[in-house]
């Protein structure tokens, strides 16, 4: 391509003009910035200092949660927080002794507080104390100009006006931590800022949360205010409205009062989560402040851990709840017919060891729909045996049970679903026939949650076809723009099969609660309420004797109505509540009733 | 394929000067982004130390070989281009990342270099006095088709990165009044068809700020004093080290990229600001020299274009702190944060020194 002999004189010519173009274009440059810097310095010194911006932010209103009938679970009302500003005092020690006098706070709280956010510029306020006293504002309003540190500001703090009603569901704020502040999902959040840790506050923070608005002013270097040059309102988050129906979740808290437990009401034909109730609960506005370490730390060290949600996050076996997925299994895999009889005599030997029912005596000659009105263990042990539990934790995936429901709440809990190669993974045991046995009635290492339950419940009563509980109906934007959310349409992983194997398991669940069985507790009258039972051996049934039946089973309900027309399931645990027919089922009868008063 | 004698023929200098001034880059990104949430200047330099060794690579790679297939490469970005206008993911806002597997480029960037290299071909064995109209058309032409490309994406900086290399290139082959003239009624065609078809209403807002600051009193307008307050106020010698950016710089959104002469305006004072400005000029000044040292037509026009490249954006960062050109969100090459933007100005530099070492083999 090159040749020897190049001409490039014109070239060079060209380029050795543009060199001096750019040399002079430099000295120019250079020039311009002499004068700008030492021969103006001292016009842009003074504007440098009386010309400073002030930068302040102004938290909106967080949006409204509100039940499905519009009713206010969160709102927010007016209150002072004040800051400190580091870089307006020159001997911070000295100050600090004068504010923590000022206001009598703890001298050594304060040196923590603002140590912990060294790492952060000091022209960032750092809060100090929110929700102030009137006497305290005035206070510092009439001290303000020996305290250039201070500054007080408005805010609207999250106010919960039925204090511990629906705690879980709603969720809690807490002050933003350093490490979200540096993480780039949360750009545009300041120290400071309040934000949703759990629940609904979590879920849908980016829809709650609104718009900051912006003050920039012009202040001299006293921070007096000489101008300002722009203003933005801040714009309050969006309307959070739930599926929650308030008359529902406040009887199911109430039937919840004094026990340990939960309860799930949703709308089999949607997945809207009527009720999702956790005992015991907590009052949400002890958590609005962002200091109140010692109600925190007797809240996480209760022993009743009344911050787990155990709706979503209780882990309990199943126990006869369990049944209906092995009826489910025994005659979708054709190992049993309704008409496959088995005898009970109260107990049995399976593999050289033996098992008992739960009722001594025996219940005779069982066929399905019997051994599920009356909740017989015989006859489950032995679809157990014939199933082998490849076949029923495959049966149990398919119900949902240990997976997520995909819920809209963070920190829900899959459960477990026990098979050989989950116990040689993480016991390094193989599997023994006999678990299989325990697995079979819901014992062994087999976990679930209530939503699970309410959702398995759900598949029964819809005749096969699974539905993706929910707890955000509409969100409400501003001028009244209401944005329903998608992808929550059906699911389509539904449980294919024939639809009288539904309803032979229906008309045992039927008989259980409607001719006699365990869950007679829940019979309404003129209402078609199907139903399960289950208690929960938490020990065996010879040491709870030795100590004198001090610890009770878990207590389990699930159920819907009605029968042809399925719309509500309510499940129901109580923890150490005794037998599931006892105490769950006449509380699950409480919401049937209030559910057909309001809305059949 | 290169001879170890070579090594001893790089200009070792102009290597320097890039350094310091990107260790400058460093040392102020450093400064102003206490309290943000990454640590942009670790970033900054590990993606220096990366870039500086690639330059190394590069230069075993003669660039006459790489002027020669830059046609290949020219073509392959455009498709590569037309691609991700059709198919691209859209990254914030734009078309323009690329991802392969774990990480992301931006071929507009490299677009850059491969129209650097196109360029050079086409003139390397032009030998006429002036540039006849036919040639500058078709120039224009290669010129103008990725710049309608990365436009669309859109993203109008990283297009008018590639104006420059155009500029320069035709400068440089001559241009008689005629063509001038002829240029500005075609680019005043295209602005207003632009206008008029083409540009989203966020840029057009962003062209009209420039003409009126007053239009976003939270934009440039507003930046541009702040830098000017910045600037002036840092004196002879500067507020110090880190002393500067917490109370005046904090409202700049940019200060880390766009405005980071700002920041050495106000800690280093007037002694920093000539220290930058003496550095670039030293290194732009090399830049030619190179130029002026190779061996070929090919070799020349890729100094130049480089120089005019680094010339350009300089000049209009610099005046832009200083309020005296308007804010349009070009960084200072070698200085500002960007690892992508630092990495084709690196590679450009080794296009640069491949030249200048090679100034005495004859092929």
């Amino acid at each position: 391509m090159a040749k020897i002999y190049e001409d490039l004189s014109s070239l060079h010519r060209r380029i050795k003009l543009v060199q001096w173009v750019v040399i002079v274009l430099v000295i120019l440059v250079a020039m311009f910035i002499w004068k700008m810097q030492v021969l103006d310095y001292n016009y842009f010194w003074q504007k440098a200092e009386n010309n400073r911006l002030r930068e302040i932010k102004l938290t909106p209103q967080r949006g409204l949660i509100v039940d499905r009938e519009g009713k206010i679970l969160a709102k927010n009302r007016a209150s002072f927080k004040l800051s400190y500003i580091r870089e307006n005092v020159k001997d911070r020690k000295q100050s600090l002794t004068r504010v923590a006098q000022l206001l009598s706070l703890d001298k050594q709280q304060l040196i923590n507080r603002l140590e912990k956010y060294n790492s952060l510029p000091a022209f960032m306020p750092i809060v100090i104390k929110d929700d102030l006293t009137m006497e305290e504002v005035a206070k510092i309003e009439s001290h303000q100009i020996e305290f250039p540190e201070l500054r007080l500001e408005m805010e609207p703090l999250r106010d919960y006006p039925y204090g511990s009603f629906a705690s879980h569901v709603l969720g809690y704020l807490q002050e933003i931590s350093l490490d979200e502040l540096r993480s780039p999902e949360f750009s545009g959040y300041d120290v400071g800022d309040m934000i949703g840790k759990t629940g609904i506050e979590y879920q849908y923070e980016r829809d709650l949360v609104g718009r900051k608005g912006l003050i920039i002013e012009v202040v001299d270097s006293l921070g007096r205010k000489t101008g300002e040059v722009v203003q933005r309102s801040p714009t309050p988050g969006n309307k959070v409205f739930l599926t929650l129906d308030f008359d529902l979740q406040a009887k199911a808290e109430e039937l919840l009062q004094g026990r340990e437990g939960a309860i799930v009401v949703l709308d089999a034909r949607n997945g809207e989560i009527l009720a999702l109730a956790s005992y015991p609960n907590f009052d949400l506005n002890k958590f609005i402040h962002r200091f109140s370490p010692q109600e925190w730390t007797s809240l996480i060290q209760d022993q009743s851990h009344p911050l787990e949600n155990r709706a979503i996050r209780g882990l309990y076996s199943p126990g006869s709840i369990f049944k209906l997925v092995m009826a489910l299994a025994g005659l979708d895999s054709g190992r049993i017919t309704t008409r496959k009889t088995f005898l009970c005599t109260g107990t049995t030997l399976i593999y050289g060891h033996p098992f008992s029912c739960w009722y001594e005596p025996g219940h005779g000659v069982v066929n399905l729909i019997s051994a599920i009105q009356h909740s017989c263990n015989i006859y489950f042990y032995n679809v157990g045996r014939l199933l082998g539990i490849q076949t029923i934790a495959d049966y149990a995936r398919r119900c949902g049970l240990g997976h997520l429901t995909g819920i809209d709440l963070p920190g829900e809990k899959a459960g477990l679903v026990p098979d050989p190669e989950w116990k040689k993974k993480n016991r390094h045991e193989p599997w023994y026939p006999g678990e299989t046995i325990s697995v079979a009635i819901g014992q062994g290492p087999l976990l679930v949650t209530p939503l699970q339950v309410a959702c398995l419940t759900s598949l029964i009563a819809r005749r096969g076809r699974k539905t993706a509980p929910h707890l955000l109906l509409q969100v409400e934007k501003r001028g009244g723009v209401i944005e329903k959310p998608n992808s929550l349409a059906s699911l389509n992983n539904d449980l294919v099969s024939a639809e009288e194997i539904f309803e032979k398991i229906i008309t045992g669940m039927w008989r259980s609660v409607n001719a006699g069985g365990t869950g007679q507790g829940a019979r309404l009258d003129g209402y078609d309420i199907c139903g399960k039972t289950g208690s929960t051996q938490v020990i065996s049934r010879s040491t709870a004797d030795k100590l004198g039946g001090q610890i009770k089973t878990h207590s389990w309900f699930t159920g819907f109505a009605s029968r042809d027309k399925p719309r509500i399931v309510v499940t129901v645990i109580v923890e150490h509540g005794g037998m599931g027919g006892q105490t769950a089922a006449p509380i699950a009868r409480e919401l049937f009733e209030l559910y057909r008063r309001k809305y059949d | 394929m290169i001879d170890r004698i070579l090594w001893r023929e790089l200009d070792w200098f102009l290597l320097v000067l890039i350094a310091a001034l990107t260790l400058v880059g460093v040392a102020m990104i450093s400064s102003c982004s206490q309290g943000l949430a990454d640590n942009y200047a670790l970033r900054q330099a590990i993606w220096m130390a990366t870039s500086f060794l690639l330059i190394f690579v590069f230069l075993y790679i003669d660039y006459h070989f790489l002027v020669e297939y830059s046609i290949y490469f020219y073509g392959f970005l455009i498709i590569v281009l037309g691609g991700l206008l059709l198919w691209g993911e859209k990254i914030a806002g734009t078309r323009s990342w690329l991802r392969i597997s774990f990480f992301q480029i931006q071929p507009s960037e490299l677009m850059k270099l491969a129209l650097l290299l196109l360029l050079a071909r086409y003139f390397a064995d032009y030998r006429r006095e002036k540039i006849t109209t036919f040639d500058w058309l078709l120039v224009s032409g290669l010129v103008a088709l990725p710049m309608l490309l990365i436009t669309l994406q859109p993203d109008l900086g990283t297009a008018l990165g590639l104006l420059p290399l155009y500029l320069g290139a035709i400068f440089l082959a001559g241009i008689n009044r005629k063509l001038v003239v002829l240029v500005i009624i075609a680019g005043l065609v295209i602005g207003l068809l632009g206008w008029n078809f083409f540009l989203l209403d966020y840029q057009k807002e962003r062209i009209l700020t420039v003409v009126f600051p007053e239009r976003d009193p939270l934009g440039s307008g507003y930046q541009i004093q702040q830098s000017k307050i910045a600037i002036g106020s840092g004196g002879f010698s500067g507020k110090g080290y880190r002393q500067g950016s917490q109370s005046k710089l904090r409202f700049l959104p940019a200060r880390h990229t766009d405005f980071i002469f700002a920041v050495v305006g106000e800690e280093f004072g007037f002694l920093g600001v000539s220290l930058v400005l003496g550095l670039y000029a030293f290194m732009m000044f090399r830049i030619f020299r190179c130029g002026l040292k190779a061996k070929d037509r090919a070799g020349v026009y890729i100094c130049f274009m480089v120089g005019a490249v680094f010339a350009f954006q300089f000049f209009i960062n610099v005046l832009m702190t200083v309020g005296l050109a308007p804010v349009t969100g070009i960084p200072l090459p070698l200085v500002s944060y960007g690892g992508s933007s630092l990495f084709t100005h690196l590679l450009a530099i080794s296009l640069v020194e491949n030249v200048y070492m090679r100034r005495f083999i004859y092929v």
